[in-house]
C-alpha cells in the first residue's frame, strides 16, 4: 500500500467572510494523474498555490512529501514543478527560450554556483521533450502563446520534479495545440512516473488522460475516476441545471462564461 | 584640456564617475526589468534626509545616508509585499514625505550649507579621498553581490513568484536586491545628487532595453551608456561650471532619445489569434 504523496485534511483557505476553499479532504497517491475541474472561481488555482505553500490554510492541514505546505523549504519546492496560469509573465523580458528553461535548474544548482554542462544537457533534453529544441536561441517574446506554454512546461521539467502542478495549461491556445500539450503531459506522466495535478475548465478534453477527476466548487464534491464523477447527479450539484451528459459520456456545460 | 587631469580632484572625479556610472547602469537593469523605479525615488530623498540630519548633528553623512536609505528601502519592500505599494498615491506620498523630512532638517540648520546642496544636485568635482574610499568600497560590495547572485536575481526579475515556487529563497534575495539599490543610491549621491539619482538608475538601462534582446547584452550596453554619460557629464560640469547631476542626466536623456529613434526593436507582428473558448 503506498502512502499518499499529497494530503489535504479538512483544509480551508481564504479570509473569514470570503472562503476560497472549504474543508478540503483529499489524498493523492504517488504517480496519479488527477484532473481538477469546476467552474471559474471555484478555488482550483488556490488549491495549487496552497500546495506550494504560497497560501497558508486558515484551518486544517495540507501536506506534501510528508511536510506541512506552509513550512515548505526550498528543497521541497524544488521537487514540485509548477506551470502557473498563462499571461502572468512579461514576454518582452530579454530572455531566450534556453535561458528561460535554465531557470528551472537554479534551485538544484544552488546559490553561488554556476550552471554546469550537465544542467545544459537537462535543459536541452527538456526542450526536446516539448518539441521546442530548435527554438533554443529564440527570444521568448517572439513565440506564440502555445509555444511559450511549451517552454514553461520545459522549465517545470528541467527542475526534474516528482510532482507537476499545471494551472490551465491549455487555455488560450488553439485546439490542435491543446491536444498536443495534453498528449505531451500524458507521455511525461507515463515515462517519468510523475504525480500530476492539472487544473482545467475543459472537462471533455481531460477525460481520456486522467486517473481521477476532482470536482471543486469551494467544496470538494467528488474525487473519483471520470465515469463515476461525470454523472448528472454529481455535476448538477456544482453546475446546477446547466449541465448535460450525453450517452457517450460527453459533458455539455451551458451558459458558461469564461473569465 | 588634458592638463586638468593632473589635478587630484579631477582624477577623483573621473574615478568616481566611472564607478558610479557602472553601478547605476548595472543595478538599473534590475530596476527597469522589475519595475522598481519608484523605490529609487523615495529612497534617494530619504538618503538625502540622512545626510541633512548628519550635517545637523555633526555625524558622518555617508553613514547616515546608508542608514536612512536601507531603512526606507526595507519598509518599501514590506509594503510591496503586502501589495500596498501598487497605488501611485502611496508612491506619491512616500516620494514627497521623505523629501519633506529632508527639508525639515535643512530648516533646522540656520546656516546655508553649500556642501549639503552638493548632495542634492550633485557635485562630483568635490569628491574627497575619503568619499572615494566609501564609493569604491560600497560599490565593490554591490558588484560582488550582483555577481554572486546573478542567476537568482535574473529569475526574480523575470518572475519572482515562480522563482519562489521553484525552490529559490526569492523573498530574501528580493530584499537583498533592494538593499543593493539603496547602497547604489547612497554611493551616487555625490555625483548625481538626490534629486536626479533615480534617473541614473533608469535611463542607461532603459536605453539599453531599446537596443538589446538579452540580459547580458542589456547590462553591457547599459554600462556603456552609463559610463559615457557619467564621464562626459563630469567634464561638462567642469567646463561649464554647472551642477554635475544636471549635466550627467541630460546627456543620458539625450542618448536615450537617440536610442529610441534608432531602436532595432520594431513592434512585434500580431501573434496568432487566441482560440475562442466554447
Amino acid at each position: 500500500m503506498s502512502k499518499p504523496i499529497i494530503q489535504f485534511s479538512k483544509a480551508s483557505f481564504g479570509f473569514p467572510g470570503r472562503i476560497a476553499l472549504d474543508e478540503i479532504t483529499l489524498e493523492i497517491m504517488e504517480g496519479e494523474f488527477v484532473g481538477i475541474i469546476g467552474p471559474n472561481g471555484s478555488g482550483k488555482t488556490t488549491l495549487l498555490r496552497a500546495l506550494l505553500g504560497l497560501i497558508p490554510p486558515i484551518s486544517g492541514q495540507v501536506h506534501i512529501f510528508d511536510c506541512a505546505c506552509e513550512k515548505l523549504r526550498c528543497h521541497h519546492r524544488a521537487r514540485i514543478g509548477y506551470l502557473p496560469q498563462k499571461d502572468r509573465v512579461d514576454p518582452d523580458f530579454p530572455v531566450t527560450v534556453f535561458e528561460a528553461v535554465l531557470m528551472g535548474r537554479f534551485s538544484s544548482i544552488g546559490l553561488l554556483r554556476r550552471p554546469s554542462r550537465a544542467d545544459d544537457e537537462i535543459v536541452r533534453h527538456a526542450l526536446e521533450e516539448v518539441g521546442m529544441a530548435e527554438h533554443a536561441e529564440t527570444p521568448l517574446g517572439h513565440l506564440s502563446g502555445g509555444q511559450q506554454q511549451r517552454v514553461f512546461i520545459a522549465r517545470a521539467l528541467a527542475q526534474q520534479p516528482q510532482v507537476l502542478l499545471l494551472d490551465e495549461p491549455t487555455t488560450g491556445v488553439d485546439m490542435p495545440t491543446q491536444q498536443t500539450i495534453l498528449e505531451l503531459i500524458k507521455k511525461l506522466h507515463e515515462t517519468l512516473r510523475l504525480t500530476i495535478l492539472l487544473v482545467t475548465h475543459d472537462i471533455n478534453m481531460i477525460v481520456p488522460f486522467v486517473n481521477r477527476l476532482a470536482l471543486l466548487k469551494t467544496k470538494l464534491y467528488a474525487a473519483a475516476p471520470p465515469k463515476e464523477v461525470l454523472t448528472k447527479e454529481i455535476l448538477s450539484q456544482v453546475y446546477g441545471k446547466q449541465i448535460m451528459v450525453t450517452e457517450k459520456g460527453f459533458v455539455i456545460v451551458g451558459d458558461y462564461h469564461h473569465a | 584640456m588634458l592638463e586638468i587631469m593632473a589635478y587630484g580632484f579631477m582624477q577623483r572625479a573621473l574615478l568616481a564617475s566611472v564607478l558610479i556610472g557602472i553601478l547605476c547602469s548595472v543595478i538599473g537593469v534590475f530596476v527597469v526589468l522589475k519595475g522598481l523605479s519608484f523605490i529609487g525615488a523615495g529612497t534617494a530623498h530619504a538618503a538625502f534626509a540622512g545626510v541633512a540630519l548628519a550635517f545637523l548633528l555633526d555625524l558622518n553623512p555617508m553613514g547616515m545616508a546608508v542608514l536612512f536609505g536601507l531603512m526606507t528601502v526595507w519598509i518599501t519592500g514590506l509594503l510591496v509585499e503586502k501589495g500596498r505599494m501598487k497605488l501611485d498615491v502611496s508612491i506619491g506620498i512616500f516620494y514627497t514625505s521623505t523629501m519633506a523630512l529632508a527639508i525639515l532638517f535643512i530648516g533646522f540648520m540656520k546656516v546655508y550649507n553649500a556642501e549639503l546642496y552638493g548632495y542634492l544636485f550633485g557635485s562630483i568635482l568635490s569628491v574627497t579621498p575619503s568619499d572615494l574610499t566609501v564609493i569604491a568600497g560600497l560599490g565593490l560590495v554591490v558588484l560582488v553581490a550582483l555577481f554572486l547572485f546573478y542567476k537568482e536575481l535574473q529569475f526574480i526579475a523575470f518572475d519572482q513568484e515562480m522563482a519562489e515556487a521553484s525552490g529559490i529563497p526569492a523573498r530574501t534575495l528580493f530584499f537583498l536586491l533592494i538593499s543593493l539599490i539603496a547602497l547604489t543610491i547612497v554611493v551616487s549621491l555625490k555625483a548625481v545628487g538626490a534629486v536626479l539619482v533615480y534617473a541614473m538608475l533608469l535611463i542607461p538601462a532603459a536605453t539599453a532595453y531599446q537596443l538589446t534582446r538579452s540580459m547580458k547584452g542589456m547590462m553591457i550596453v547599459s554600462i556603456l551608456f552609463g559610463v559615457l554619460s557619467s564621464v562626459a557629464g563630469m567634464f561638462l560640469s567642469f567646463v561649464m561650471d554647472i551642477p554635475s547631476g544636471a549635466a550627467i542626466v541630460l546627456l543620458a536623456t539625450a542618448l536615450f532619445f537617440l536610442s529610441v529613434l534608432f531602436s532595432p526593436k520594431r513592434r512585434k507582428p500580431l501573434r496568432p489569434a487566441k482560440a475562442q473558448e466554447p
